[in-house]
């Protein structure tokens, strides 16, 4: 897995450096700094010739010191050095909540919203899928499961995004019944925290269900197809021969055979929650990473994009890693 | 008298492109001690009987007549708990074919031994993994390996591990289905030294079901050829091995190599009949060497030729 | 025998009725693809979808005219009248006629004189006037075309002229006075013009006129040689064609019916580049073994642990910001090559294992020992084998590729030449069209997205029993 995150940085860092792009964002670092530098001087040195001088001397130095004299694969260290600590510079084009400009205090700020959205809808999503997937597992070919395929089919189909769209156009729109975008009520000045509760809900509703919508069909297809598969092996036979009670065959013999390649399939899944939920933040102006991505991209601001690449990249590895080190635990065959 | 009774079982697999009758009008006994060898290529429903005798036919597959008699009662038409509570494992176990997907890889092997007696029998945890720890010695292994998991176990391992499982609640009747068709010839040797050990020892009645006819040979007292869903020749093992009937027996055995005959070894030509739709008459006219008009036309009874060997051929 | 096979294996696939669904589907987008490419300019986007001028005439975001069968003709259709040559030619007056019909109580958005191609050699005066179904006649405007060979477009609504016009006809005819800005801060131009004034407590009300309307467009003038090219009158309706208007009027059935070949080519062109590059990198790697299946195992082991989304729009925003990039190379392009790049490992790791348990049959190992090539044998008999399951993953990777398309589309990193179902719905979204109720603008794309995804989804579940030779039915 470090392996893997290790590759990503170094692919980002010869990316960003092949196409130029790490020129600008250092370029915009030394005249940031040279401008709050300048107005330091100017307090001390009063000859506008001898200050642009001793600027340039500076610049220069500058230069020097974040290797820009040198050619972009020279810089990659540096590159993937500052991506990992997110000293990316300023953002252009947004402030945090609390008023700061730097990219990492503004993603920092957000990180939470984007969690509490996407852990959300996963977790909703995952348990509806894991029943009703099971469920149909149990009456494979009848009616019900035919309907389970089609829905896992247009479930895979369906652009979230624009499953967000219709449902503000109907629930927010049409039937007025919850709020079109946003965290909370603006102007919302009661501290009741009950309150409080009940309006983020609120504001919740509709990008979960849009999340779950996309969701909820691959973990049905995909439960169901794990089960069935499952219920072939060889071992469900002997439990039924050995004379256990159903219930110990399903708990013990399905489900907990079951588990491991659910939890891959659910480790596969993730990479479709989190991109399905960069766009529905920005449908839903939910204050999350997502949005603060779809405003980056808006504004065309750099710092910003990068920043949000590697943190995304970065979700995603962790999430992984965690649900493989519960893969271990789950099944034996893969510990040493 | 006898400890299984099998009378007229029929076997049909219901499928969308017809009926498989898999297991055709059988009967057979067995009696206590006895080791009976059911033979036959696969596809002629051996395997099918195996399942049948538990009563785990998968579906689209059903028992559709005849009975099947354990002790004096009949299983075809027990209620399902009562079969789970007092018949599956407790009376009749079975050592299943693919050894190797047959235990459940994500517990250790001394808990899939224990389940079984802790479900069937009031035992305490402690007294059950004692039990399953001389079971596992009976059957030569190391009494750790009921720490171990599956995936750690070799093929040879896991067959055994299987055999005492089949073995754990002392039943009346073990069923082992090919149960040394995974593994290389020398284990396989060692397995099969495993059954005779366990006949002599335990005096256990097993029903040994295999294409290969040279271990029923090593092990069985009564042998059923079967063909086509049908049995063709049973008897007694000597009666069966020395002077076969049947012809299709006849080019089983011919099939067989052996170190010091002089005989050729030959072949039957063509290929078992597709059951949903078998040839009329005598199920093996199309590849019999022998056929005759009858043979196209009506079915063989099965006739005693003397000493309870037992054919289904228009020859006798 | 190899034959045999083959129509074995199409007679199950057939066999399922998801699979022929998706046979018919996709029949339906290669024909609706096929009338595009031979009906269709082929830089529509260029040409006309992105030059605002060529919308002028048509209705802003209006409904298709469809819904009318729901809402009982409520909806004023969109009308072009249009007369090349004059009605009545007297020798210093030569009058243009168009009727039209008016059948429904609700008013034109607003009504366009279009004067096309003027010529003369003394300048002529020209009157618009209209007659109403009452045979009251308004004069509208009088224009006086300053060069030869110009245009006129007079749009009704917010002229003063026309004001005033109004104004006075309302006085003069029925004794109402309101004033000229009045008529135009109020838009009172159609009631007036379609309509009768009725009073009720001291407020004055239109009740629309129906019946024949006739459009007088006289030119006058002594010049002999003075003509109009083609008179038209454009009445703005309130629905338009099948599927409505975007805010720009631009005709929505136009782009979704270009959609379908762009769709189909992305989705099709990128799933059949990765199941060759996949399938070539996991052939090579589970055939070859050693330091070259190390490789490439752990070149898919980082690929497939990268996130897409993230990545393709870091892509596309790195090609948007670098002027030589974005002219020589088509954001359509990186799509697809980014998104080859980030989906062929996939394939490689399941087509190396598959390769692997190939290998080990006896029939590869008594090829290799009677000496046939490599190459003799990863194409006679390795890939063969893996074909339908190639073949089964290509049918979904094609529609994650339409999807990925779309996406980027909405966040504005597609190819803006080509306009895409995506690129309707970001113009929607940026419009806020589902806070404003426009449904027409958002429902139809996303359901054209979701049936071309849908269309191989289903071919695909239709190849599992193939593929999955288990889930076969006995």
């Amino acid at each position: 897995m470090i392996a893997v995150l290790y590759g990503v940085l170094i692919l980002t860092g010869v990316i960003i450096g092949v196409t130029g792009l790490s020129d600008i964002v250092l370029y915009n670092i030394v005249d940031e700094r040279l401008r709050i530098i300048k107005q330091q001087l100017a307090i001390k040195i009063k000859d506008p010739e001898q200050l642009n001088r001793a600027v340039e001397e500076l610049k220069q130095e500058l230069i020097r010191a974040y290797d820009l004299d040198k050619p972009w694969y020279a810089r990659i260290p540096r590159i993937i050095y500052q991506i990992m600590v997110l000293d990316l510079g300023t953002s252009r084009s947004t402030l945090s909540f609390s008023g700061s400009n730097k990219v990492a205090d503004i993603i920092l700020e957000r990180i939470p919203n984007t969690v509490l959205m996407v852990t959300t809808a996963v977790l909703i999503s995952s348990l509806v899928g894991l029943v009703v997937g099971l469920w149909s597992a149990t009456k494979v070919g009848s009616l019900l499961d035919r309907f389970t395929s089609l829905i896992s089919a247009i479930s895979y189909s369906l652009p979230t995004w624009w499953f967000g769209m219709v449902v503000i156009l109907v629930f927010a729109y049409e039937l007025r019944l919850f709020p079109s975008g946003g965290m909370t009520t603006p102007g919302l000045t009661i501290t009741d925290p009950i309150t409080r509760f009940l309006d983020l809900l609120w504001h919740l509703f509709l990008p979960v269900l849009t999340l779950f919508v996309a969701l909820v069909g691959s973990w049905i297809y995909v439960t169901r197809s794990i089960v069935i598969s499952i219920t072939k092996e060889d071992f469900i036979v002997v439990g039924r021969a050995k004379g256990l009670p159903e219930r110990v065959i399903r708990n013990r013999y399905l489900l907990r055979n079951s588990a491991p390649p659910i939890l891959t399939n659910m480790i596969l899944g993730l990479a479709g929650s989190i991109t399905g939920a960069i766009l529905t933040e920005a449908i839903f102006n939910w204050p999350g990473m997502g949005s603060l991505y779809y405003n980056a991209i808006l504004s065309a601001d750099i710092n910003m994009i990068l920043a949000l690449t590697y943190i995304y990249t970065l979700v995603y590895v962790v999430a992984r890693f965690i649900l493989e080190v519960l893969y271990v635990v789950l099944d034996p065959r893969v510990r040493y | 008298m006898s400890l299984l009774d099998v009378k007229n079982l029929k076997i049909y697999y219901f499928t969308l492109k017809g009926v498989v009758r898999a297991v055709d009008d059988v009967s057979f006994n067995v009696r206590e001690g006895e080791v009976l060898g059911i033979a036959g290529e696969s596809g002629s429903g051996k395997s099918t009987l195996g399942y049948g005798l538990m009563r785990l036919v998968p579906p689209p597959g059903r028992i559709v007549g005849g009975n099947i008699v354990v002790s004096g009662r009949d299983i075809v038409s027990m209620d399902e708990g009562t079969l789970r509570r007092e018949i599956r494992w407790k009376v009749i176990s079975m050592i299943f074919q693919g050894a190797l997907n047959a235990l459940n890889p994500v517990y250790t092997i001394g808990k899939q031994l224990v389940e079984p007696i802790i479900f069937h029998e009031d035992v305490s945890l402690k007294e059950a993994y004692e039990r399953a720890a001389e079971m596992v010695k009976l059957v030569g292994l190391n009494e750790d390996v009921l720490r171990r998991y599956p995936h750690e176990l070799s093929g040879g391992m896991k067959q055994r591990v299987m055999i005492a499982m089949a073995l754990i609640l002392r039943p009346k009747i073990v069923i082992a289905d090919e149960p040394t068709t995974a593994l290389d010839v020398v284990i396989q040797a060692q397995i099969m030294n495993l059954f005779k050990k366990i006949k002599k020892e335990l005096n256990q009645s097993i029903i040994f079901i295999t294409h290969d006819l040279s271990l029923i040979a090593e092990i069985a007292d009564n042998v059923a050829v079967m063909y086509a869903g049908k049995i063709v020749e049973y008897g007694n093992s000597d009666n069966v091995f020395n002077t076969p009937k049947h012809p299709y027996t006849q080019g089983l055995l011919k099939s067989i190599p052996r170190l010091k005959s002089k005989e050729k070894l030959s072949w039957i030509p063509g290929t078992p009949p597709d059951l949903r739709n078998p040839p009329v008459g005598c199920r093996f006219h199309p590849r019999c060497p022998y056929v005759m008009d009858v043979c196209r036309r009506e079915e063989p009874p099965i006739k005693d030729v003397g000493g309870n060997h037992l054919v289904a051929c228009w020859l006798y | 025998m190899k034959k045999l096979l083959r129509n074995e294996l199409l007679r199950i696939f057939l066999s399922s009725s998801i699979s022929k669904i998706g046979i018919i589907f996709l029949a339906i987008m290669i024909i609706a693809s096929a009338y595009v490419v031979m009906f269709m300019p082929l830089d529509f986007g260029l040409r006309y979808w992105n030059n605002p001028t060529f919308w002028a005439d048509y209705p802003k975001l209006v409904p298709p005219e469809w819904v009318n069968i729901f809402l009982g003709n409520k909806l004023l259709r969109h009308t072009i009248l249009i007369t090349e040559k004059p009605t009545l030619s007297l020798e210093d007056t030569k009058q243009y006629i168009l009727t039209y019909s008016h059948d429904t109580d609700q008013l034109p958005q607003t009504i366009v004189f279009k004067l096309n191609n003027i010529t003369f050699t003394y300048t002529p005066i020209i009157e618009l006037s209209v007659r109403r179904p009452d045979g009251r006649v308004i004069n509208l405007l009088v224009i006086q075309p300053l060069t030869s060979g110009v245009s006129e477009r007079v749009d009704l609504s917010g002229r003063l002229e026309v004001a005033v016009a109004l104004s006075r006809f309302l006085k003069d005819e029925f004794n109402v006075s309101i004033s000229a800005t009045e008529v135009i801060q109020r838009k009172l131009e159609f009631k007036i013009l379609m309509g009768t004034p009725v009073i009720s407590n001291g407020y004055v009300d239109f009740k629309t006129l129906r019946g024949n309307y006739m459009f007088n467009v006289f030119l006058k003038s002594d010049d002999p040689t003075a003509r109009i090219g083609s008179v038209e009158v454009v009445i703005f309706g309130w629905c338009y064609g099948l599927m409505g208007t975007d805010h720009l009027g631009r005709d929505l059935s136009q782009a979704l019916l270009y959609g379908f070949p762009v769709a189909l080519l992305i989705g099709v062109v990128t799933s059949v580049i990765t199941a060759v590059v996949g399938a070539l990198a996991g052939v090579v790697s589970g055939y070859y073994g050693g330091i070259v299946d190390e490789v490439i195992q752990r070149l898919c082991d980082v690929l497939n642990n990268i996130p897409l989304l993230p990545l393709l729009i870091f892509f596309m925003f790195v090609i948007r910001m670098n002027e030589e990039l974005r002219r020589t190379v088509s954001p359509l392009a990186v799509i697809i090559i980014v998104l080859v790049v980030f989906s062929w490992a996939g394939i490689a790791i399941i087509v190396r294992s598959m390769v692997l348990s190939i290998k080990s049959q006896q029939f590869i190992e008594a090829s290799v020992a009677v000496g046939a090539s490599s190459i003799r044998i990863m194409f006679k008999h390795i890939l063969p084998q893996v074909a339908p399951f190639i073949f089964a993953q290509m049918m979904f990777l094609t529609p994650s590729a339409i999807l990925s398309e779309a996406a980027l589309s909405l966040l504005g990193l597609s190819d803006p030449s080509i306009p895409t179902w995506g690129q309707i719905l970001e113009s929607a979204f940026a419009n806020q069209a589902m806070y404003l109720g426009l449904w027409w603008w958002i429902v139809p794309p996303g359901l054209l997205i979701m049936y071309s995804a849908i269309t191989f989804v289903f071919i695909a579940q239709g190849l599992e029993p193939i593929v999955e030779p288990r889930l076969r039915k006995v």
